[in-house]
């Protein structure tokens, strides 16, 4: 191919089509009802992206392609040409324009659309192909309707496209065209339409009278290519879609669901959860008799439909995550830094609707640090760092919940700073001397709470790490920082996979139950005398080699009841590689806890990170483990 | 004696690429059009062996080319040039007489093998 005319020929008329598009955007900005732009508009994209395509300009092609469909979908009325929309488009003709240019020499490889693209899939769904996200076709070619044949002449045929091939739906319609030039077709399985759905696997069945030999028949229907298998007469109606070749290994088993759709079973599940804590509860009463076999069958059931559920919502973060780089480099260029944002474990999958809580968050502490972390470039020179700063996120799993660590290797916090103005406005008392990772971390988590001394537009004004921090413990997750002068700074996220469902241990002090999530408890040991100890006058547990500070449950939540037994039982808690021991008065067991969600109320409890109804329909605070290590 | 070819394509890139690839394999590429209505004027005109129609194309799309191509002469060898996600266009312009189809970016022995089958 004559790479270089085509190039040439590529751009010439591309910018003719941009010069097009900026002619209609004027226009619809005009009269956003204008027809006419946004068909207009549709034509010159699909042109460029089919012409981009062709030249193998990836990136181009893909930015065109979701202009497209969005501008399908404004064609379709299903999407409004509102003044914010007008301007998206703006900006990706905007961009087009710039990327014609570097693809046509040679650096399509170079383009990075991910920022106008994010924004254009908030409009249109992320993966959305263009076509409609109907119901998918049957996963295998589906028998021939079961009608008693005509007279002799009438035959079952079954027919599978070779699987991977593009648009089996059209390659099916040639085929059955072939056959009704044939003879007479009836029953076609699925019906014709489905055969325009993206999720059509080109497995189909039809009747058809003819006098034609079945090898012609045969023929006629292998003539339009990329056919895989043909099965006529009996033989079609009795054997599976395989029958012809291996189209059993189909290119996708996979089908498209609509979010909510997923959120309502996840919610229904909840529920499910809940009720069968009851029912398990209540069948504990009737041991040996069928209740009790029965409730523990839909224990399991309840359990295996939770586990699928979940499954089926888990996404990987890249999804989310693939957004940062850009955005960190857009602000170290804007206040002219030079940073670089490493993301590694992006293919660690959460459940989806935790994933969209996490992303703010995060970034939020990414702009932190690139505003206040990472030193201008002399700076880091002269402190024998490297010119660009380095920016990291770590993502990995740990038990039942991820963790998401977010380095920077800036100046660090300098924490004398911080405990003067946290002496000033009185976060901590006169007598705190030092402020440890842990007393930052409270500090900083004050609402409100910053050391910057002037607002800038980046991180905002007063909006500090506070509002991470609270973010993330509602989420049922825990956070920790580590920081050193000079040598930067460390966050690290700890999260559940789930927002809705996790494992708790239920323990009671007094009349009262609390709820301790699993994915931070390491043990549970017994307290006594014999483990108890005294060190540096703190009361502490011996666990094997190791002294581990207590917390009694009581003191916590202000309970104080019956005598403090000398035997009591103990939840080791672990948070990170902190460790720490929770005397209770009794554990009652495990049980799977649904998360209700409410606002918390000002003034809650740092120890508490949520709420929940227990089995028998009583509710229960959710310790914060990472409040209480 | 080579089939005669008529190249329907809004873009000269693709008109131009096409026109390359049939050139290049002994085909005679005697007309272009660059919207459906001179898609049906050519056609009717020129009486070509084969079309190469592309489905986006302002006067007229090239499923209402195809259309009325193929009811003025139900013999009409059209090949639909479509791109991804059009599955649903091209199957109504398989129902409206379009004998095959490639789906850009093709590569042009795919376009070749479809005009082989499309001419028979």
């Amino acid at each position: 191919m004559d790479h270089g005319r085509y190039a040439a020929l590529f751009l010439s008329e591309s910018r003719e089509h941009i010069g097009a598009c900026n002619q209609h955007l004027g226009l619809l900005e005009r009269d956003p009802g204008s027809q006419e732009a946004v068909h207009a508009l549709f034509r010159a994209m699909h042109t460029i992206k089919g012409m981009a395509a062709m030249m193998g300009y990836a990136h181009v092609t893909e930015l065109a392609h979701r202009s497209e469909n969005l501008l399908d979908l404004v064609r379709a009325g299903t999407v409004t040409a509102d003044v914010a929309l007008i301007r998206l488009l703006t900006e990706a003709v905007d961009e087009l324009d710039r990327g014609i240019e570097e693809a046509a020499t040679g650096h399509d490889q170079a383009l990075d659309f991910s920022y106008v693209l994010e924004r254009l899939d908030t409009l249109v769904g992320p993966e959305s192909t263009g076509a409609s996200p109907q119901a998918p076709g049957p996963a295998s070619a589906p028998e021939p309707a079961p009608r008693r044949p005509r007279g002799d002449r009438s035959r079952p045929v079954r027919v599978t496209v070779r699987p991977g091939v593009m648009m089996p739906g059209a390659r099916a319609a040639l085929a059955l065209n072939q056959a009704s030039g044939l003879g007479e077709v009836t029953d076609v399985t699925p019906g014709a339409q489905e055969f325009q759905q993206e999720g059509f696997d080109g497995a189909f069945s039809f009747w058809i009278e003819t006098d034609r030999a079945d090898e012609v028949l045969e023929e006629a229907i292998r003539s339009v290519g990329d056919i895989d298998s043909v099965t006529i007469g009996d033989a079609a109606r009795s054997q599976g879609p395989a029958a012809g070749g291996d189209a059993v290994q189909r290119a996708h088993n996979t089908i498209r669901v609509d979010l909510r759709r997923l959120d309502a079973l996840m919610s229904h599940v909840g529920e499910l959860v809940v009720a069968r804590n009851r029912l398990v509860e209540l069948a504990a009463g009737y041991a040996g008799t069928e209740l009790e076999e029965v409730s523990g069958r839909i224990n399991r059931l309840v359990n295996e439909v939770q586990a699928e559920v979940i499954a089926t919502r888990m996404t990987p973060v890249w999804q989310v995550f693939d957004r940062f780089p850009r955005a960190v480099r857009d602000l170290a260029r804007e206040l002219g830094k030079q940073v670089s944002l490493t993301i590694e474990g992006g293919d660690i999958e959460v459940d989806r609707s935790l994933l969209d809580e996490i992303g703010d968050p995060i970034l939020h502490l990414l702009r932190n640090a690139v505003d206040h972390g990472i030193e201008p470039g002399a700076d880091r020179l002269q402190a024998g760092k490297p010119e660009e700063g380095r920016l990291v996120i770590r993502c990995s799993r740990e038990r039942d919940s991820i963790v998401v660590i977010v380095e920077d290797d800036g100046r660090g916090i300098d924490r004398d700073v911080v405990l003067a103005k946290a002496r000033e406005t009185g976060v901590v008392d006169d007598e705190v001397e030092e402020l440890t990772d842990a007393l930052l971390l409270q500090v900083l988590g004050r609402s409100g709470f910053s050391t910057a001394t002037k607002v800038t537009s980046v991180s905002g004004r007063g909006v500090g790490i506070d509002v991470v921090l609270t973010k993330i413990r509602a989420l049922g997750g825990s956070a920790e920082i580590q920081s050193q002068v000079g040598r930067g700074t460390t966050f690290i996220l700890r999260l559940p996979l789930t927002l809705v469902i996790f494992r708790a241990l239920l323990a009671r002090v007094c009349d009262e139950r609390y709820v301790v999530p699993m994915a931070f408890v390491a043990e549970t040991v017994e307290y006594n005398k014999a483990t108890r100890a005294e060190v540096h006058g703190r009361d502490s547990l011996v666990l094997r080699d190791e002294v581990l500070a207590t917390t009694d449950l009581r003191d916590i939540v202000g309970l104080d009841g019956a005598d403090r037994s000398m035997r009591r039982p103990c939840v080791i808690l672990e948070v990170g590689n902190r460790r720490s021991a929770l005397l209770v008065d009794a554990l009652i067991g495990q049980q799977e806890v649904v998360v209700e969600q409410f606002d918390p109320p000002s003034g809650m409890p740092r120890w508490v990170s949520g709420a929940t109804i227990l089995a028998d329909g009583t509710p229960a605070l959710i310790l914060d483990a990472a409040a209480l290590v | 004696m080579s089939h005669t070819v008529l190249v329907c394509d809004d873009a000269i890139f693709m008109r131009t690429m096409i026109s390359d690839i049939l050139t290049s394999a002994g085909f005679e590429v005697i007309g272009e059009a660059e919207t459906g209505v001179q898609a049906v004027e050519k056609y009717q005109q020129l009486k070509p062996d084969l079309v190469t129609m592309d489905i986006v194309m302002p006067d007229m799309g090239g499923i209402d080319a195809v259309r009325e191509i193929c009811q003025g002469d139900p013999e009409a060898k059209v090949l639909m040039c479509s791109a991804m996600g059009q599955q649903a266009l091209v199957v109504e312009a398989i129902q409206a007489g379009a004998k095959d189809f490639v789906v850009k970016p093709f590569q042009p022995s795919r376009v070749l093998e479809a005009v082989q089958r499309v001419l028979g």
